[in-house]
């Protein structure tokens, strides 16, 4: 057994209920969230339908996706990718013009997480060549690629009647088809990073890069697999937004950056890094997906979402940073 | 000496001819009319960009220079590019300004600088108005929809939802308003309860999930009809009824008509109302650029009531919006037209 090969198999290094962000975090959102369908329905008892669901999951799917991916960057060490929106475009295009082409919805779902990867791939060489901030660099790079989408295509919607357009539409087991792939990819990823070589390499760069240096943990190269594997989710996000968003154009997609952000930290996977736990991307993605429906319940304006989704991710922020102190020694 | 001063002379010479031909360029580029160009800049809608295509096309045609710039979306930009035009010395200036709170602001400037300002279909005093009567499309659109609504439903539908885009203010007041007060004009009866809203922000994808948490809201609902600011707001609803699945009895009638042409219509989308917007640079430059162009006194019509020049609307069944070609279409044969056609004398089919 070589010495990385110990490191990678030796028991964590601190307690798994710091670095995985623990039970408590879901069991509050759980509890939250349960309030806020049980105040709605309260308030008004059609509120518990299957209409309701659906609603709820259809948000959830496209959120979700794009929550892991936002969720492998914080926690890799690297912030948040402020390029997902224009990534997410570039790959629904891709999709769009795959399905225009006739193309079987795998190849369309293929192409368009490889068009994820390949602006992961493009930010990753940025930050990790250049030595520079992932924030400011996916920043800048979310402006460069909106500005070039806006010189290729003003309007862009998968072909009416094409199997992308059916996946949209399908529903499995009562809930919508793309709320599947979400849920399955949750699960699976919030199984795999604890338990794999690579999603141990990345928790260990996020919680401290010099101990994962020491430990023989290349720096570089797990930052440049993070960063293409979360571009290759939004990619994935990207097949589920064509599939269900009618004519999209550059920018719309600008709108959901806010709530996957609040997604994850609500989820306690840590901005700083190193601590997290995927599952709980169901109740927070949830619970911001049922907000917006519940206002429409009560009579309020759906477009006052943004001032609730605002304060949760003050009061989202603030938890992270009272946590991150904690755990701190 | 003779020598030295005939080569002198010589030089003399040869030097004026690149300075004598500079001059002239001068003069030519001062006498030549130069207009500046303001585009929307707003990612949502292809024709913004169209609109600055259209008038770049038809400046060249004439013969003049041409700036363009593009507001981005964005008040301050628009006032800044205003003050860029005047830098640039333009003779007349044309903009789309879909954030008009900066207008006031850019007038201002225009009127320091004694520069002649065409502002498109959102009114300013400073400013000529050339555009569309956005209350007439939207009650010819909702006389439209009521129609079918009428024949389908005898005027009875469980619910009239308005795909709204608040950002567009009076504009959005006049097209979604106009609509609904056209719907009425046909089936007076149908009570104030079943009229709902929702925030499109007039635009498909943007707008769905605030369209599914609204049919949500109303899940026994089954025949809805739909108006709203622009096709794509009412897109929004219909897709969401679609993921919802209560698309089969949902009828919506659209404005602006960018999502009714072609062959990836919404079956749906039952109508909307073209004003073939990327054409507006037809009607600004014959009414108003043109003759300033050629020194005549054009009085400041800034008033959508009593516009520099009216746009007519065309509203459209989808049927009949299939003999209307797509925008980039529609751009090549109006080019290629006489000088002085417009869309709607080229393309709508229901023209009076």
């Amino acid at each position: 057994m070589s010495f990385n090969q110990a490191i990678e198999t030796a028991p964590p290094a601190v307690p798994l209920t710091v670095r995985f962000g623990g039970w408590g975090t879901g069991l509050m959102l759980l509890a939250v969230w349960l309030l806020l369908i049980a105040a709605t329905s309260l308030y008004r008892p059609d509120f518990f339908s299957h209409q309701t669901v659906l609603a709820v999951t259809f948000t959830m799917a496209v959120v979700g996706v794009l929550a892991i991916g936002q969720g492998i960057v914080a926690m890799s060490g690297g912030f948040i990718d402020l390029s997902q929106p224009a990534n997410m475009i570039l790959a629904s295009l891709v999709a769009v013009r795959l399905s225009e082409a006739g193309m079987p919805l795998a190849v369309v779902i293929v192409g368009a997480i490889l068009a994820g990867m390949l602006w992961g791939a493009f930010n990753a060489a940025i930050i990790v060549f250049g030595k520079l901030n992932p924030v400011i660099v996916t920043l800048a790079t979310n402006f460069i690629g909106l500005a070039a989408l806006f010189l290729v295509f003003q309007l862009a919607e998968v072909p009416i009647g094409s199997e992308i357009y059916h996946f949209g539409r399908a529903s499995f087991l009562g809930l919508p088809a793309i709320f599947w792939p979400m849920l399955a990819l949750v699960l699976v990823v919030g199984f795999l990073v604890p338990r794999t070589r690579y999603g141990r390499r990345m928790i260990a760069v996020g919680g401290n890069r010099a101990a994962a240096k020491a430990r023989g943990i290349s720096l570089k190269a797990t930052r440049f697999a993070t960063f293409m594997a979360a571009g290759g989710f939004v990619g994935f996000a990207a097949v589920l937004f064509a599939a269900t968003a009618g004519p999209f154009n550059p920018g719309s997609a600008n709108t959901l950056q806010l709530n996957i952000i609040a997604g994850v930290i609500l989820a306690g996977i840590s901005l700083a890094g190193g601590r997290g736990n995927f599952w709980m991307l169901l109740l927070s993605v949830g619970f911001l997906s049922t907000i917006p429906t519940s206002l429409v319940f009560f009579g309020l304006s759906s477009d006052t979402q943004s001032i609730f989704q605002g304060f949760i991710l003050v009061i989202a922020v603030a938890i992270d940073g009272w946590r991150a102190r904690r755990a701190t020694p | 000496m003779l020598r030295n001063t005939t080569t002198r002379t010589l030089a003399m010479m040869a030097l004026s001819v690149p300075a004598i031909l500079g001059l002239a360029g001068v003069a030519e580029a001062q006498d030549k009319f130069k207009l500046g160009m303001a585009v929307g800049g707003n990612t949502c809608c292809e024709w913004m960009k169209s609109q600055g295509d259209v008038a770049r096309a038809l400046a060249e045609k004439e013969g003049w220079d041409y700036v363009e710039l593009s507001n981005n979306n964005d008040p301050a930009t628009a006032l800044k590019n205003a003050q860029i035009f005047v830098q640039e010395g333009v003779d007349a200036v044309i903009q789309f300004n879909g954030q008009p709170s900066s207008n006031p602001a850019i007038s201002a400037v225009m009127k320091q600088a004694g520069v002649p300002i065409v502002t498109y279909d959102i009114a300013d005093p400073g400013m000529y108005f050339v555009g569309i009567d956005n209350l007439a499309a939207g009650i010819a659109g909702g006389e439209g929809l009521g129609a079918i609504v009428k024949e389908k439903w005898a005027c009875n539908p469980d619910l009239v939802i308005s795909a709204e885009g608040a950002a567009a203010g009076i504009v959005n007041e006049w097209r979604t308003g106009g609509m609904r007060t056209g719907l009425k004009n046909v089936c007076p009866d149908i009570p104030a309860e079943k009229w709902v809203s929702f925030e499109s922000q007039g635009d498909a994808a943007v707008g769905l999930p605030a369209a599914r948490d609204l049919l949500a809201a109303h899940p026994d609902a089954k025949k809805i009809a739909v108006v709203g600011l622009n096709d794509g707001g009412v897109l929004a609803l219909i897709n969401a009824a679609e993921q919802l699945g209560r698309a089969d009895e949902v009828i919506g009638w659209g404005q602006d008509g960018a999502f009714i042409t072609g062959d990836n219509v919404n079956p749906h989308l039952a109508g909307s109302v073209f004003y073939f917007l990327e054409g507006y640079a037809v009607y600004a430059i014959k009414d108003v650029i043109k003759p300033i162009a050629e020194g005549k006194e054009v009085p400041l019509k800034a008033d959508a009531g009593d516009p520099a020049s009216k746009v007519q609307p065309c509203p459209v069944t989808a049927e009949q919006a299939k003999a209307v070609p797509d925008m980039a279409e529609r751009v090549k044969q109006l080019l290629a037209a006489p000088a002085g056609t417009t869309e709607y004398e080229l393309f709508c089919p229901n023209k009076g």
